[in-house]
């Protein structure tokens, strides 16, 4: 047993945001355990996941900050899309009403998160192709007017899972390099190095929005 | 909203950073720059001792002979001077720039003549730091030989390699000076070909060395008595040189370095050493190889080792930190919250507001009791009651087990087998777990308090005071039994010091439990506000 896994040099903050019942929790669990949950209770408030990945050779520890999608946590979950560096966005293809609500998901991601989070859209489920309540091309349409990236992916069978999440990082990791992305900042979501275990959230305190309040 | 918030932090860098830009290209592109701020960036560069020479100024050479350097020098007062004059160095001599150059620029213009006059003399600007300001009297001009047609061919030959290889040489030579000289010393080469051609056209250009200089020095004393123009010009001219001969000299050094860097000469070398030495056995190279990566096991084992035992790391693992990153957030957002209400009300009704939420911050304060929980049940019991006065769905459940699997291993240990290393790095781990389970359930709390329809905040407050301080006490009753455990090993050991410190150091971490719990405690008084109003 070595050391290994604590080898990473960043730290990604994901939010995976959507409709309840989309598949969200679904999707982390497929991505962190390689497993599908077919009975996933509702989350509450929000939960964790977190995996190590590898990008152009950096190790990097992805947080994911499984939410809830239930209308009546929206308040609390709104509390916390600030720092992400990525957000997956998710509808369920058989569910047309998941998709229309994707707009307003946009609208808060965008609100609650800086200029350089990188938005992943995901339309889950594509195993139920017989069930397909939208189609790609309209939901290809919709990503790529808000300059979304988009794949269909199924968090039963795994596919399209891995793509998603880390497609998003090696985007993220570009913006570092591009220089777009400011790791000093307190919100990008991205910490260098593994973070030294105390209260580091506490610094961006005093830059937090005051106009913004989710209770 | 937040963008907007974020928007104003972005704009309010994106100002910084535009003023920075337009200082910089202000610096740059002065020419020439009001003589306030002349003056000021010529002290500045004093400070720096940056003396670079001009050579990286942004003139167009070619075209004319004028470039900035020229105008240096007209009123020397505030020349530094290096008084250790260097012998073999004179090619590395830079100029200081005098900050009434402006003014006289004009006046330098015809001057042009003789600028191709080299004079190593005269040149006492020195690119070495110890400078000394100096009163220069003005001197008549010396006889000026003329030699144009090869000085300024050799000028322009240079003029074209530093325009060429103002890349190479900002690379050699520092960025910051780069500006600050161009800042400085850069007329603007359109400007100063207008000017030269005004004043060719009004000055008979003569070859002659002495009319001119007697031209130029009558010209001199009419504007406010500028004084060694020719000497200026040589300088200049010199300048011209010696800024080229620096470039040279970097391009040599830059290519040298190339050529080391991706040098086939290297491989040469090394193929040539290959050659010299023994060949390699393979038995040795096997051998090498597997004591370095002994060592790597060793050191790895040892980082784990460390890290298997930080309480923090632990916490982390055991997500513990995300899940108070997560509180603190939703605590934040009741701040914020109660705060704009707090802003929005006056007179007695503001002081109703902050009396309630006085009443719940007082509803909090822990009071300490030293109850020995040592039944599970009895915890459990506890627990629950604790619990149901908030009215949420929530369990202790996994918590209770961590507590219990612990107990467990405690019971079964072997104390013969099982080290003081293992047993403390168990008992860290059984805390940080613990806690950071505990930590999570607040967070919880806090989420669904948020939610829920009809809040009765004495009973939360009350509730949550009994949770924590039986969540501390149960934690604290996990440090005592490990500690007990390592007690024991003390006898047996010929390592008391270190057991003691393993003890310590278990009775430290669960005081920092208890701070965490209490901590987390505290972030939910927001929360509890929040529904009181």
């Amino acid at each position: 047993m070595s050391a290994g896994p604590y080898n990473y040099s960043y730290i990604f903050k994901y939010i995976i945001i959507g409709d309840m019942g989309v598949g969200k929790s679904c999707l982390l669990h497929q991505f962190t355990e390689k497993k599908f949950m077919s009975d996933c209770p509702h989350t509450i408030g929000v939960e964790f996941g977190t995996r190590i990945i590898e990008v152009a050779g950096q190790k990097i520890k992805l947080q994911i900050w499984d939410t809830a999608g239930q209308e009546r946590f929206r308040a609390v979950t709104r509390s916390y899309y600030r720092g992400a560096a990525g957000a997956l966005m998710v509808y369920d293809i058989t569910r047309r009403s998941t998709y229309n609500h994707l707009s307003s998901w946009l609208t808060d991601t965008r609100n609650l998160t800086n200029p350089s989070t990188v938005i992943f859209l995901i339309g889950n489920k594509c195993d139920l192709e017989g069930q397909r309540d939208v189609t790609y091309e309209e939901a290809k349409q919709f990503a790529d007017e808000n300059g979304l990236m988009f794949v269909e992916a199924s968090a039963k069978t795994g596919q399209n899972v891995e793509e998603a999440f880390l497609e998003t990082a090696r985007k993220i990791y570009q913006s570092i390099q591009d220089g777009r992305l400011d790791l000093n900042a307190a919100e990008s979501g991205v910490q260098h190095k593994p973070s030294q275990p105390g209260r580091n959230t506490l610094s961006s305190d005093q830059q937090f929005n005051k106009d913004n309040c989710a209770c | 909203m937040e963008t907007s918030d974020s928007e104003c932090f972005e704009s309010a860098d994106e100002e910084i950073y535009t003023e920075k830009e337009n200082k910089k290209s202000k610096k740059v592109a002065s020419s020439p720059p009001p003589k306030d701020d002349l003056s000021k960036e010529v002290e500045d560069i004093t400070n720096l001792k940056i003396t670079e020479s001009n050579d990286e100024q942004p003139v167009d050479l070619n075209n004319e002979p004028h470039e900035p350097a020229k105008a240096t020098k007209i009123k020397p007062s505030k020349i530094g001077v290096k008084t250790n004059k260097s012998d073999n160095r004179t090619n590395s001599h830079s100029t200081m720039i005098d900050n009434k150059h402006i003014d006289t620029i004009n006046v330098t213009e015809n001057l042009e003549d003789h600028k191709d006059t080299p004079n190593e003399e005269v040149n006492m600007w020195d690119e070495d730091e110890d400078w000394e300001p100096i009163e220069t009297k003005p001197e008549p001009p010396p006889p000026v030989s003329t030699n144009k047609s090869w000085g300024w061919d050799l000028s322009a030959v240079i003029n074209a390699a530093t325009v060429g290889v103002t890349t190479v040489t900002s690379h050699v030579s520092q960025g910051l000076s780069t500006v600050l000289e161009t800042g400085i010393g850069a007329p603007d080469p359109a400007e100063l070909a207008r000017q030269h051609t005004q004043e060719t056209e009004t000055h008979n250009a003569d070859d002659d060395s002495t009319q001119s200089t007697t031209n130029l020095f009558g010209f001199g004393n009419l504007v406010s008595g500028v004084t060694q123009i020719t000497k200026l010009v040589e300088t200049t001219g010199n300048k011209v040189i010696l800024g080229g001969l620096d470039t040279l000299e970097s391009i040599g050094k830059k290519t040298m370095q190339v050529l080391q860097e991706g040098d086939p000469g290297f491989k040469k070398k090394r193929a040539l050493l290959n050659i010299e030495g023994e060949k390699p056995v393979l038995s040795q190279i096997l051998r090498e190889a597997k004591e370095k990566a002994e060592f790597e096991n060793r050191l790895l084992e040892e980082q784990h080792f460390a890290r298997k035992a930080n309480y923090e790391s632990l916490f982390d693992d055991h997500q513990g930190l995300m899940h108070l990153e997560a509180l603190e957030m939703l605590s934040r957002q009741c701040s914020i919250k109660l705060e704009r209400l707090t802003e929005s009300r006056f007179g007695s009704e503001l002081v109703e507001l902050q009396e309630t939420m006085n009443q719940i911050v007082e509803l909090c304060e822990l009071i300490e009791d030293e109850d020995e929980l040592e039944d599970t049940s009895e915890i459990k019991e506890k627990l629950d009651s604790a619990v149901s006065e908030m009215v949420i769905n929530i369990s202790y459940d996994k918590l209770l087990t961590t507590r219990k699997e612990a107990e467990h291993w405690l019971d079964n240990i072997n104390l013969q087998i099982c080290s003081e290393l293992e047993l403390h790095e168990q008992a860290i781990d059984t805390l940080a777990q613990l806690t950071a389970l505990a930590v999570e359930r607040y967070h919880k709390i806090g989420e669904l308090l948020l939610i829920k329809e009809h809040r009765s905040t004495a009973d939360e407050a009350d509730s949550l005071v009994q949770l924590t301080m039986i969540l501390i006490t149960l934690t604290g009753n996990m440090a005592t039994k490990f500690s007990n455990k390592l007690s024991e090993k003390l006898s047996s050991s010929a390592h008391k010091d270190h057991i003691n410190t393993l003890i310590t150091n278990v009775y430290f971490e669960s005081a920092n439990s208890s701070s965490y719990l209490k901590n987390a405690f505290q972030l939910l008084i927001p929360v509890l506000q929040v529904g009181a109003i």
